[in-house]
């Protein structure tokens, strides 16, 4: 039964889903703290490049992780700095951000007479678990079939939705998105708080990123990660800015990648294309009911999202 | 609080050379960027340089080249200009440009091959137009009655869009599609009468429907009653609530028309250069580098055309970077970081850096918090 069409669709979700967790789950941490960040593309397209290259200079598989979540961090500061401190478009910016950071990836990826271009990665994330536990039925797959990457995503999401919903700091970061002003007069440093959220938000873009060149799709390409930074962006909404939510809509959409595949061995047969349109068919779809005007706010959306904020000087 | 040196604050208007400045000095240090990026890299920046400005401006080829480049862009330049002015955040361009070739292809195959040129061009032109206003209102309408934040169905309906357009010539047998074509699929040529006349190398009427359409732009935004209230609107919804304009009627206007530039920018692409809805040819992130020719135009539409020549410039010097074994993506590196600094450089024209006087204790409240969203 593990070899089942469901089971294998299920199992390929997670796969497919696991680098838009961390791309979403990032973008749940920077928008709470009011910040848009439209750079995830480009942040997960560096992470992807850094992270393949420091695999294929050491062999090792961590520290291509370590590297693809600073190189993600490190980038993720440009749209910080422009938005938080110089308090300009944080929609051009981040459009910028995904431009240089696409740009740089491909052109790392093919710099230099041996490319990394083409070229497979020297080791690959497997599932870390011996195949006898992957046997038991049902929940041997589900529970010990994925790579560490995945635990990792899961205790990430763990991690995220009980820092900012159950501690002081999680509070503060909404405080933050909500309404800086009064969390300013309240001695909280809104730059602070929103420059770290950003950097988050670039770490686990970058992981995500890695995950690809990493684990999914083990070659270097120039763009191995498809449009994955724009459907976190959109998942974001249809998570509605909650980590837990992000896991499951992430793997909603994993599947709806797999379902073309599914669906020819089942013979019912849907043009590729129709099917790439439904992550964000839905996203519209779910603003349209769920998100727009007043009710955006029930929803989840910050409320100052997207507000460069002015600090009262005196 | 503690003391401070400079005091950063808001201001109106900036002095017009700093307005010239800033864009200019964006250009330059995205160069530097990029050179230093290739010295580090291992290669001759000089070279480098010497190669695309060659490639782009060496011959009246490669000018001619740079013009079709540019042609597109000036459009969906003047789309995101006028949008971005209003505080309309549209970045559909791509989405507006591909739902118009789709539009502007439809027309030219469906059109009988006996329809004159004039009618038959006209009729493709805007079909493209009108394909990139529709798609337009499909966000436009949910903002404007249903408050529906604009930013992201924009974004959406591009991948919408994109997977439209393959999905019509390369996943179905439609009439997009070149019945003939058998073993790679490729979009039906529109009829030839429908084509736009070329008038140097490669070189199109195109372009000067581009200029045209930036010029009106310019001149309807500046010199008309029209444009007047419109740009109340742009600078405060409020203020031109009390002077009695309805704003959502000039918003949704400004989105439709937004959407139309970027459609008209497709059809003249299947109308021109391309001859049939090319799916690769028009997923080149076009609508998205005109938002880069807008932000560094700083959405004047006159100022587009220059920028848009530039950039232009910079997409077709790319692929002779190949010859000389340096990856095409320079240019993406480069556009990235014009857009990069020329966004700061904003910073730098909306604030004003003063030295703290004695004893003042009243600053002028932030104007615009609205303007930088």
């Amino acid at each position: 039964m593990n070899d089942s069409v469901l089971m294998l669709t299920v199992m390929a979700a997670i796969g497919l889903g696991t680098p838009i967790v961390f791309a979403t789950v990032g973008e749940i941490l920077a928008e709470r703290s009011g910040i848009l960040n439209l750079g995830v593309q480009g942040m997960m397209l560096f992470g992807a490049v850094m992270g393949f290259w420091a695999t294929f200079q050491t062999g090792s598989l961590w520290l291509g992780v370590l590297l693809a979540v600073i190189a993600g961090a490190a980038i993720s500061v440009i749209h910080a700095f422009n938005s938080v401190t110089l308090r300009v478009s944080q929609i051009v910016s981040g459009l910028a951000l995904t431009i240089f950071g696409t740009g740089v990836a491909i052109f790392i990826g093919r710099a230099g007479s041996s490319p990394l271009v083409g070229r497979p990665s020297r080791e690959i994330f497997e599932p870390i678990f011996p195949q006898s536990f992957a046997d038991i039925p049902l929940v041997g797959p589900l529970i010990f079939g994925h790579d560490a990457l995945v635990y990792l995503s899961w205790v990430i999401v763990a991690i995220a939705s009980y820092y900012l919903f159950h501690t002081r700091p999680g509070l503060t970061v909404r405080a933050v998105g909500e309404d800086p002003a009064s969390a300013e007069a309240a001695g909280i440093n809104v730059s602070r708080v929103r420059y770290i959220h950003v950097m988050l938000g670039g770490a686990l873009a970058g992981l995500g990123g890695a995950y690809f060149s990493l684990a999914l799709v083990p070659s270097w390409q120039d763009n191995p990660i498809g449009s994955a930074g724009w459907i976190a962006i959109a998942l974001v909404i249809l998570a509605s800015w909650r980590p837990w939510r992000a896991l499951w809509v992430a793997y909603l959409f994993g599947a709806a990648g797999r379902v073309n595949f599914t669906f020819q061995t089942l013979e019912i047969n849907i043009p590729s294309n129709l099917l790439a349109m439904l992550p964000f068919l839905l996203a519209i779809i779910a603003m349209l009911i769920l998100a727009s005007g007043k009710r955006a706010r029930l929803l989840g959306s910050p409320e100052a999202l997207g507000v460069p904020y002015y600090r009262e000087e005196r | 609080m503690s003391r401070r040196i400079i005091i950063v604050e808001p201001r109106g208007l900036a002095p017009w050379w700093l307005k010239l400045l800033i864009p200019i000095a964006s250009v330059v240090a995205a160069l530097a960027l990029g050179a230093l990026f290739l010295m580090l890299t291992g290669n001759d920046w000089i070279e480098v340089y010497a190669k695309m400005t060659d490639a782009a401006f060496g011959s009246g080829r490669g000018f001619a080249e740079t013009l079709v480049s540019a042609t597109p862009l000036i459009l969906t330049g003047v789309a995101a200009a006028i949008a971005f002015k209003m505080l309309v955040w549209n970045i559909g361009g791509e989405g507006q440009l591909m739902v118009g070739a789709i539009a502007a292809a439809g027309v030219g195959i469906w059109l009988g091959g006996g329809t004159p040129p004039i009618i038959a061009i006209t009729a493709v032109v805007l079909a493209g137009a009108i394909g990139g206003a529709f798609w337009a209102s499909l966000s436009a309408v949910p903002k404007v009655y249903l408050g529906t934040n604009e930013i992201i169905t924009t974004l959406m309906l591009n991948f919408i869009a994109l997977n439209l357009m393959q999905y019509l010539v390369l996943g179905s047998f439609s009439p997009w599609r070149d019945p003939e074509a058998t073993q790679f699929p490729q979009g039906r040529p529109i009829i030839d009468s429908a084509r736009i006349p070329e008038f140097f190398h490669r070189l199109d009427w195109g372009l000067f429907i581009a200029v045209f359409v930036a010029i009106l732009a310019w001149f309807v935004i500046s010199k008309t009653r029209t444009g007047f209230e419109y740009r109340i609107v742009g600078d405060s919804f409020n203020t031109a609530r009390y002077a009695g304009i309805r704003v959502p009627k000039k918003v949704l206007g400004t989105f439709l028309l937004s959407g139309a530039s970027a459609g008209l920018a497709g059809s003249i692409l299947v109308a021109g250069i391309l001859g049939k809805m090319d799916p690769r040819s028009l997923d080149l992130g076009l609508g998205f580098t005109g938002i880069i020719v807008a932000a560094l135009a700083r959405l004047n539409p006159i100022a587009i055309i220059p920028v848009a020549i530039l950039m232009g410039a910079l997409n077709n010097a790319g692929p002779a970077l190949q010859s000389i074994g340096v990856p095409t993506a320079t240019v993406k590196i480069l556009q990235g970081a014009i857009l990069i600094f020329a966004v700061a450089g904003e910073f730098l024209i909306g604030n004003r850096f003063r030295r703290p006087r004695e004893s003042v204790d009243e600053t002028p409240e932030p104007a615009k918090e609205a303007s930088a969203a």
